[in-house]
């Protein structure tokens, strides 16, 4: 099939041949399941309109058809229009793109591009269960028998037949309200009208799951047992609950101890109660334990037991009058509310045969049918949605029925929705834009019929197949529809991309990861949800509650936040012998809040203006004392509410514990506990909220503002200065310490072009410091407060910068200065290429020229972006900062460039998908560590595209152009990463490889094993164990909502601190430095005085002094020196505590003498040289060993009074 | 790893191994864990024999896994004090933190080191490839006091004369023999001194530095004087196979290398938009769509390896749980 010249298939069959064509699949598929009766039925219910001629509907269809792909979908990346007008060119047929095999060249048309098509198709071959399982097809048939072989019961008064029931070991599990006391009518028990198998294993779309596969069997009830006014008033489901309790009964009887029988909910709707048929587990025959399948045996109405229009969204089944049931009485009692719920499960229990029906045609007719219910099933399990109440309502059935109704020809006009020659791809996407674009609660979507809507004030979903009467989202709450639209256009999005393929985030990725998804949680307790929860009613009630809790904080939070979800509590199946258990009251309702953090600190709500009485009044109501009438600077009189910025809760806990204290019940507001950001506090200033965590650096900011005005107004320069560009963290606020004093912040000067500078790298270096002094000495004279001195540096390499400036401006900043010439890289590359150099001339020439693109090119770049950034993202800074602090707390910081670590969270930030952009620095964090875990960098580079997410263009400075990323940019970057892993496959020199758009190649941060291989492998553990700890801690969120008790790890501690706390053992020594040298105690220190030095402004000439003078990074440099890759160093910057070190056991270890073994070696003779083995030992049966001791002295007495002790591992 | 790092009573410390004798040395005390409150430190010598021998060489003593704080002064009183007081003329290290400011040389050609013109080599030589190799007075203060050694490195001990060599050798045998307790002396200016005194001397007074910048101009401007009559004469001079190398510099000279490839790529930019355009020609579409075709097919089997490469690592492709 996969050559191009492959005939168009023609799918103008007859009518026979489509006839036998659609026969002919459901036997086949059947073919497992024996308990198929209606093959029959299913082939007569074919008719011709079916059989629409392809090519014209397709026509017909295909303009509706293309609406709902997107442009992007139809302009594939160029190379593949290309080829598809090609295609055209040589007037071959367009082929059908349907199930076509892997072998295709041409997937990438239909399918994104060939890595998404083949990975789509691994994927799908992964999770497709086993169907041909014998144990539980026999169990099935078995049951079927048995089922049918149960006695009829004669009609007996209500309560007689439910002791009955009770004498044979049976609680009729009735649904709430309970049946009241005098019901008059009879129930009964009849042979069941049909019984099927259903759902989604024989029609062959399940996927395989973890635990076990639920396989529905349908038995539908014989319409004698039921009369025309029975979907009134319950006593349909008081009917149906009494049917099931029969059929259990009468398996208990009959087929004893064969399964475990309970009774559960089918999706957790308390009217449908199912019966849950496990196996006995003993091994018998009837035992289908191995096949790790529980059977649910389902009832179903027959269809049209009951008159359509009575159960429309907008008709009243339930009675104010009980007792009043005759239909005339309609009319009057228009006052009884609609009861959408009730009606659609009366239908939804109707149309299980039909909805069956419909979906067997489906796959009949759409090859890639299966396929795409399969990987919406995928999407909607990553994303927490199931069928299920408590999980939005929206499950595997309603997506399958909503790709089948869309593959349906349009009444009107015989148009369609989704065309039948999509791949399983093409449905999948187009079925979530379906999702995404349609607003469902605001205008419904009517298939097959009109006039049918929501009862006024009702804001479920609706989606009306006029066909089957049924709303087929009436489960949904108003919060999952809005979840599940924004994750359908967030996945739209993705898969818009026209870069990445997002492939993991849309079908591996599991999505619904509270820690990860949302910023804020409130835990409310049941009782104050529904605090009159006697049993009765108990369920009503909750999602009541939490409807009434979520209009609130939609009201007070406005766009504070941008999702609110609910996690409810929710029984699990229950014994046949007892009653429905109630939900336990010590349980909470988890609701997760996705903030917009853009809006979610601000402190002052508006409300209406106060000549608009009635909006007033209603503001006044809702917010109780906490509104006031402000007139604000427009001259404008408004009611509003102010919110205090206060230290120990946010603005958002503030008004949440308001709202819910004045409107749901006294003490639900202090009873709630509010988790919002839980790690801020471990940064300084953390705490500080939204846009304002920047102003903590913005005193810095301002400084270098004015510095840089004073530096271009100074008059006798030599040259003019062209620019200035800052080039530290400080400077991009991502760095850990905001107001560190004594560290000097780098920038780079640039002059303008001149002629006058001589060429030659040496003289370059010696010049800058002649502008270096004139600008020393000008600034001194300046007089604006200003001092600077000159410093020296690289005093090895002549060819390097030799000197930089250190500047102090008056509030008590420095900046290091240092001199670009653009001439350098000319001069360096030239020498590169100089045949006359020696080697390691033109090695150094390499180094330096990569030394100096780092510290004049990429750093400033690096610079200039992560500011824009981080005004763009207010999470990003503190997201940064506190994932430098865990880089730091394990000791890891010196092993990675800051940029490096700053790219890793700007990549969250702006590869942010299937989420949402990080609100707060804690998601951001968890995020990034979650990515570090997962991210497999032996194999794949890090590419960080700035350019995600906006359409301006991110035109940086002259010296760097950065552009929007294509295709072939990303290639190209592939490309280079797979040569690095080529010429170097030990990854010695290159471990971590990350290029951006505005550095493609990729090592800036990490040539030179910065970090080592080893240090990264570290990494990943560590992010790993984190990873893991969070969803430790997310169970632990969701142990107050499921009852469980959160499985408690040895390992991990409840406190989310211990991400942060660093793990000594693992070291060979351990230098514990004096407290003076370490910065913990220092901190102290100047935290005490901060305020009077800022009010100061000055420092005395001996702090002045001592700026820049890190004793401990000095000491540091040179043991790293000393020592080479035989010990690796790890030391937090920050603390300042401890240094680290571990013997490289790859380089130090016992080996045969040698002159230059590179360490501190301790020779010994092994007599027994065997037990050496011969590549221990030399000829006289000498080894050397690393001499610990001596290296340990020797870093005793380099280190002086800076160490307090060593600790070495026994 | 079989590292213990403690010295086990068990294995003998040898007193030789290949050539070499091996000397245990006692460090100061530091305040280390008990096990390691008294540790030795080794050293191996033999005298100076290198591949090609210097004047100096037949009086030096090698010694390697030299300690990181030795230092001139400590080593010549090793020898002064404690190994028969030979009297030390030099010591050589290989290695210094920080290290030797290092220039780039151009390299030494062999081929042509005829005697003839040996003088004139000679002063060729002294001219690095970038900058001067500063004097006293041009180069830029020191910032360190002392100078570390790389852990395990060697040096080469020049002693006054050859006997003052053979009778250090003989003292250091003789102590190994007897088992004579030799004592390391701490080399100067460690612990949080030496950090405290670079971090003074990295800011030198501007008059000084004013001082330095100014010499080393000057004697850079000499140097490059020079440079260029070195420059100008390797453009004059053809190789072995009669082609003469384009260099650098002068105006004179027959082009310069940036202007040489700047030719040479508007020449070939003049042939490309001259030539026939790519879809002149009926064949010329052909092949184009054929390339695209192939190019896409190369790319979908790329692709497949990659997933494949990718199962391989990371195990089937399942939705996570």
């Amino acid at each position: 099939m996969a050559s191009p010249s492959s005939k168009r298939r023609k799918l103008q069959h007859s009518e026979s041949d489509d006839a036998r064509d659609l026969a002919g699949l459901p036997r086949r598929s059947g073919k497992g399941v024996p308990t198929r009766k209606d093959n029959g039925e299913l082939c007569d219910m074919r008719d011709g309109d079916l059989s629409v001629d392809e090519d014209v509907s397709s026509e017909a269809g295909s303009s509706k058809a293309e609406e709902e792909m997107t442009d992007s979908e139809k302009a594939a990346p160029g190379s593949n229009t290309s080829f598809a007008n090609n295609v055209e060119q040589k007037k071959q047929p367009v082929k059908r793109p349907a199930t076509e095999s892997a072998e295709s060249v041409y997937t990438a048309e239909v399918y994104r591009s060939n890595m998404f098509k083949l990975q789509v198709d691994e994927l799908l071959d992964q999770i497709r269960p086993n169907y041909g399982k014998k144990e539980v097809e026999s169990a099935m048939r078995a049951l079927k028998e048995h089922i049918e072989q149960i006695p009829s019961r004669p009609p007996l008064p209500f309560y007689e037949a439910q002791k009955a029931l009770k004498g044979e070991g049976i609680t009729v599990p009735f649904p709430q309200p309970l049946p009241p006391a005098d019901v008059k009518y009879k129930l009964q028990y009849d042979r069941p009208a049909n019984i099927n198998a259903t759902g989604s294993y024989p029609l062959k779309i399940a996927i395989r799951t973890d635990d076990c596969a639920v396989i529905d069997m349908v038995v539908t009830m014989p319409r004698t047992i039921f009369q025309d006014k029975d979907y009134l008033n319950h006593r349909y489901f008081y009917k149906r609950a009494f049917y099931l309790a029969c059929v259990a009964a009468g398996l208990r009887s009959s087929a004893r101890n064969k399964y475990k029988l309970s009774f559960d909910l089918m999706h957790g709707n308390q009217l449908q109660p199912v019966l849950l048929v496990k196996p006995s587990g003993d091994g018998s025959s009837a035992d289908f334990t191995k096949s790790k399948c529980w059977i649910r045996i389902i009832l179903a109405l027959p269809e049209n037991a009951f008159p359509q229009t009575r159960l429309l969204p907008t008709s009243s089944c339930i009675r104010l009058h009980p007792h009043s049931d005759s239909s005339e009485d309609n009319d009057r009692l228009t006052s009884s509310p609609a009861t959408p719920f009730y009606n659609a499960t009366i239908q939804a229990d109707a149309s299980v045969t039909q909805y069956l029906k419909l979906l067997h045609v489906t796959t009949a007719k759409v090859e890639t049918f299966r396929d795409a219910c399969m990987l919406g099933r995928v999407w909607l399990k990553q994303r927490g949605f199931g069928s299920q109440l408590f999980r939005g309502g929206f499950g595997n059935f309603e997506w399958s029925i909503i790709v089948a109704l869309l593959l349906q020809p349009t009444s009107g006009t015989g148009a369609f929705r989704l065309s039948s020659g999509y791949s399983s791809y093409q449905l999948f996407k187009a079925t979530l834009q379906f999702i995404a674009r349609h607003n469902l609660t605001k205008t419904p979507f009517l298939l097959s019929s009109n006039n049918v809507s929501n009862p006024k004030g009702d804001s479920t979903p609706l989606l009306f197949d006029g066909s089957r009467n049924l709303n087929i989202l009436y489960k949904m709450t108003k919060w999952a529809y809005y979840q599940l639209q924004h994750e359908a256009k967030t996945t739209v999005d993705m898969l818009s991309d026209p870069i990445a393929d997002h492939f993991e985030s849309t079908f591996i990725t599991k999505t619904n990861i509270l820690e990860y998804r949302f910023d804020a949680f409130i835990e409310i307790p049941l009782y104050a949800i529904a605090p009159d929860t006697d049993n009765n009613e108990q369920h009503a009630a909750l999602i009541d509650g939490c409807s009434k809790v979520y209009d609130l904080l939609q009201r007070a939070l406005t766009d504070r936040v941008s999702l609110i979800s609910f996690s409810i509590p929710t029984t699990s199946d229950w014994s046949v012998k007892a009653t429905r258990p109630s939900l336990d009251k010590e349980r909470n309702v988890l609701v997760s809040l996705a903030i917009d953090p853009s809006n979610a600190y601000r402190s002052v709500d508006h409300g209406p203006p106060a000549e608009d009485k009635k909006a007033a009044a209603s503001f006044r109501q809702f917010w109780g004392e906490k509104a006031e009438l402000r007139r604000f600077k427009d001259g404008s009189i408004l009611e509003s509410v102010v919110w205090p910025v206060s230290n120990n809760s946010s603005i958002l806990e503030q008004i949440i514990r308001h709202v819910l204290d004045r409107h749901l019940n006294p003490q639900a507001g202090t009873k709630a506990t509010f988790t919002s950001d839980p790690l801020a506090h471990l940064l300084p200033s953390g705490s500080v909220q939204g846009q304002s965590n920047l102003s903590a650096f913005s005193s810095r900011m301002n400084a270098l503002a004015a510095l840089e005005k004073d530096i271009r107004g100074l008059e006798g320069l030599p040259l003019q200065v062209r620019t200035i560009s800052a080039a530290d963290p400080l400077l991009r606020y991502s760095d850990v310490d905001m107001d560190v004093k004594h560290i000097p912040a780098s920038m780079v000067l640039q002059f303008e072009g001149s002629a006058q500078w001589p060429d030659d790298l040496c003289a370059i270096q010696r010049t800058k410091i002649a502008f270096l002094l004139k600008l020393a000495d000008l600034l001194d004279a300046h007089g604006n407060g200003e001092s600077a001195r000159l410093g020296l540096e690289n005093p090895s390499h002549p060819d390097l910068n030799q000197g930089f400036l250190d500047i102090f401006v008056p509030p008590g900043f420095t900046f290091r200065l240092r001199i670009y010439h653009d001439r350098e890289a000319t001069l360096l590359g030239r020498q590169l290429k100089d045949k006359l150099l020696d080697s390691p001339s033109r090695e150094a020439a390499a180094a330096a020229l990569s030394i100096y693109k780092h510290d004049y090119i990429h750093v400033p770049a690096h610079t200039q972006m992560l500011q824009k950034l981080c005004t763009r993202f207010p999470a990003l800074s503190p997201s940064i900062r506190m994932t430098k602090r865990w880089f730091a707390a394990h000791l890891l910081s010196p092993h990675f460039a800051p940029e490096l670590i700053e790219l890793l969270v700007v990549r969250t930030f702006l590869q942010h998908h299937p989420w949402p952009v990080p609100a707060c620095a804690t998601v951001g964090f968890l995020r990034t560590l979650m990515f570090i875990s997962r991210w497999d960098w032996r194999h794949v580079p890090l590419i960080v595209d700035f350019s995600a997410g906006t359409s301006e263009p991110i035109g940086m400075s002259d010296n760097l152009q950065a552009r929007t990323f294509t295709t072939e940019d990303v290639e190209q970057i592939q490309t280079r990463f797979e040569a690095w892993r080529r010429i170097d496959p030990a990854m010695n020199r290159v471990a971590l490889f990350a290029a951006t758009n505005l550095d493609s190649e990729g090592t800036t941060w990490t040539d030179k094993s910065k970090p080592e291989k080893v240090v990264a492998a570290r990494m990943t553990a560590l992010a790993k164990a984190a990873t893991s700890s969070t969803r430790a801690q997310e169970e632990k969120l969701l142990a107050g909502v499921t009852g469980k008790q959160a499985r408690v790890d040895a390992g991990i501690e409840s406190t989310p601190d211990h991400l942060f706390a660093p793990e000594l053992r693992d070291y060979d020594v351990v230098i514990h430095l004096s407290s003076k040298y370490s910065t913990k105690g220092k901190r102290k220190q100047t935290a005490t005085f901060k305020n009077l030095q800022l009010q100061q402004g000055d420092m005395g000439a001996k702090e002045l002094q001592n700026i820049g003078f890190d004793p401990v990074h000095l000491f540091t440099n040179d043991l790293k020196e000393i020592y080479g890759n035989t010990v690796i160093w790890f030391w937090d910057p920050h603390a300042l505590n401890v240094i680290c070190g571990l013997f490289n056991p790859t380089v130090a270890g016992q080996r045969a003498w040698k002159v230059k073994a590179d360490w501190n070696s301790l020779p010994s003779t092994t007599n027994n040289a065997k037990s050496d083995g011969a590549n221990l030992t030399d000829g006289n049966g000498t080894s050397i060993d690393v001499n610990k001791g001596a290296i340990y002295n020797e870093i005793r007495r380099l280190g002086g009074e800076m160490i307090r002790s060593i600790e070495i591992k026994a | 790893m079989p590292s213990s790092g403690i010295p086990s009573k068990a294995k003998a410390i040898p007193t030789a191994v290949s050539d070499f004798t091996v000397l245990p040395i006692t460090l100061p005390e530091a305040k280390l864990p008990a096990q390691f409150a008294s540790v030795q430190h080794y050293l191996y010598i033999k005298p100076h024999e290198p591949s090609n021998p210097t004047p100096s060489s037949d009086r030096s003593l090698f010694i390697s896994n030299v300690p990181i704080d030795a230092g001139e002064s400590n080593i010549r009183s090793l020898f002064a004090e404690q190994l028969g007081g030979s009297r030390v003329e030099s010591v050589e290290f290989d290695s210094a933190i920080p290290a030797e400011p290092s220039h780039k040389k151009f390299k030494v050609d062999r081929s042509d080191s005829g005697d003839a013109r040996g003088k004139k080599r000679k002063r060729d030589e002294d001219i690095v490839a970038e900058g001067v190799v500063e004097d006293e007075y041009s180069a830029l203060p020191k910032i360190w006091t002392s100078e570390l050694r790389r852990s395990g490195g060697c040096a080469v001990v020049v002693f006054v004369d050859r006997a003052s060599m053979k009778g250090a050798f003989k003292e250091v045998q003789r102590a190994v023999k007897t088992g004579k307790e030799i004592k390391w002396i701490q080399g100067e200016g460690l612990g949080i001194e030496r950090y405290k005194s670079h971090h003074a001397l990295r800011y030198p007074s501007k008059a000084v530095l004013q001082a330095s910048v100014n010499a080393y101009l000057s004697q850079f401007t000499r140097t490059e004087t020079a440079r260029n009559r070195l420059r100008a004469k390797q453009r004059s001079v053809p190789d072995e196979d009669g082609f003469i190398t384009v260099t650098r510099g002068g105006r004179t000279g027959p082009a310069r290398l940036e202007q040489a490839e700047a030719k040479q790529k508007e020449l070939e930019e003049r042939k490309k938009a001259n030539g026939p355009k790519g879809d002149f020609y009926r064949f010329q579409t052909r092949e184009k769509r054929k390339e695209a075709e192939g190019e896409l097919r190369r790319k979908f089997e790329l692709d497949k390896k990659r997933v494949e490469e990718m199962k391989a690592r990371r195990g089937k492709i399942r939705p996570e749980s």
